[in-house]
């Protein structure tokens, strides 16, 4: 069985090992372990193109747009420990508007793609390419937000069973 | 098989997708590029899509991984029941694409294709059983409103005979096409086969 130091999703639920539910998610080991390997590629310092700090505050804006409270104080966290600018956290939680014209974009172009994907066009991929983006970076930032379209479904549905078992 | 169902700009015909962004070509690719397409499926260094994100191998080998996990691992729910919520999730969002794809998979299991008529023109409501109509319902709300998804949920799920792993799978399944289709629908576009006739043409 794999036992991963730190599984995000456990933290953020959050399900200790003595809960009925981490057993049921480790019916599924492989998931689980995909799941928080998906999440150590996306923040992986090794992807070019965009810093930690820009995909942790894309995730923290992400979350905020899909009030995904139990994953937030995470990215918050991550942010504070890699030193990011506290004023930028404070603005992209409030979803208050930033300085910086890249972040901007980036932000914009995460908060369509995850409240109204079928906006997504050809426009928005080639204005990211213009903004200096390559096409690995913009592929790694598509496969960042979506992955957390994933993160965010899973954490609720296990929020929700975790609920009904404590109900019961 | 019967005639592909064509309803409100959803399909059950194979389409084909085009990239927005060029793609990693087989011949010069690097050996953690093929790693992670051969972990994807034995056509995924024929697949556009799956070529445009072998740009990032580590980020599509683990994706990969948690797919087919998510999709194929056997017991819990029935794997047609994973690609109706899939289908639905796709439906949802909007992505046909990925809809024509696991409706198709759906009518291969299941040897039917009721319910994906009765998805494709509203998602709300279809179903053919009761235990249909609640993993569609769940499906939609999980897509569309996470955050609003409660105990009560997972109460109307059991009522109609979901075990818990049944239901993992199910929120496993709807997730992860939250993530394909977001990729789908924003690093290219679906091409029908008659407007691909036309091209040649």
């Amino acid at each position: 069985m794999t036992s991963t130091p730190h599984d995000v999703i456990d933290a953020a639920i959050p399900l200790a090992p003595d809960h009925p539910l981490w057993a049921l998610r480790r019916q599924r080991d492989k998931v689980v372990a995909a799941t928080q390997g998906s999440y150590d590629a996306m923040f992986s310092p090794a992807v070019e193109g965009l810093s930690v700090s820009e995909r942790l505050l894309v995730a923290l804006h992400a979350c905020r747009v899909s009030k995904a409270d139990s994953l937030a104080p995470h990215y918050r966290d991550r942010l504070a420990a890699e030193g990011a600018d506290g004023d930028v956290i404070a603005a992209v939680d409030a979803g208050q508007p930033v300085a910086d014209a890249r972040l901007r974009a980036v932000l914009a172009f995460t908060g369509k793609l995850i409240e109204r994907p079928i906006e997504g066009d050809k426009a928005a991929v080639q204005s990211l390419a213009a903004s200096g983006l390559s096409t690995p970076a913009i592929v790694a930032m598509s496969q960042l937000i979506a992955f957390l379209s994933y993160q965010i479904r899973v954490a609720a549905g296990l929020k929700a069973l975790v609920a009904v078992e404590a109900a019961a | 098989m019967t005639a592909p169902i064509r309803i409100k700009g959803f399909t059950t015909e194979v389409l084909k997708w085009k990239p927005w962004l060029d793609t990693v070509n087989v011949d010069t690719a690097t050996p953690a590029q093929l790693a992670a397409l051969d972990e994807m499926s034995p056509q995924a260094r024929t697949s556009p899509y799956f070529l445009v994100l072998a740009h990032q191998p580590e980020i599509l080998l683990q994706r990969s991984i948690a797919f087919n996990a998510i999709m194929f691992a056997p017991g819990g729910m029935p794997r047609a029941e994973r690609e109706l919520g899939a289908t639905v999730e796709s439906r949802v969002n909007g992505c046909v694409y990925c809809a024509s794809v696991h409706a198709q998979r759906f009518e291969q299991l299941a040897r039917r294709n009721d319910v994906i008529s009765q998805v494709f023109e509203e998602p709300e409501g279809a179903g053919t059983t009761e235990r249909e109509k609640a993993i569609v319902e769940f499906s939609i709300r999980l897509g569309a409103e996470p955050d609003k998804v409660t105990a009560d949920d997972m109460r109307k799920l059991k009522d109609v005979g979901l075990g818990e792993l049944e239901i993992l799978d199910l929120i496993h399944s709807v997730a992860i096409f939250a993530w394909a289709n977001r990729l789908m629908l924003n690093l290219g576009e679906p091409v029908f086969p008659e407007a691909e006739a036309s091209d040649a043409s």
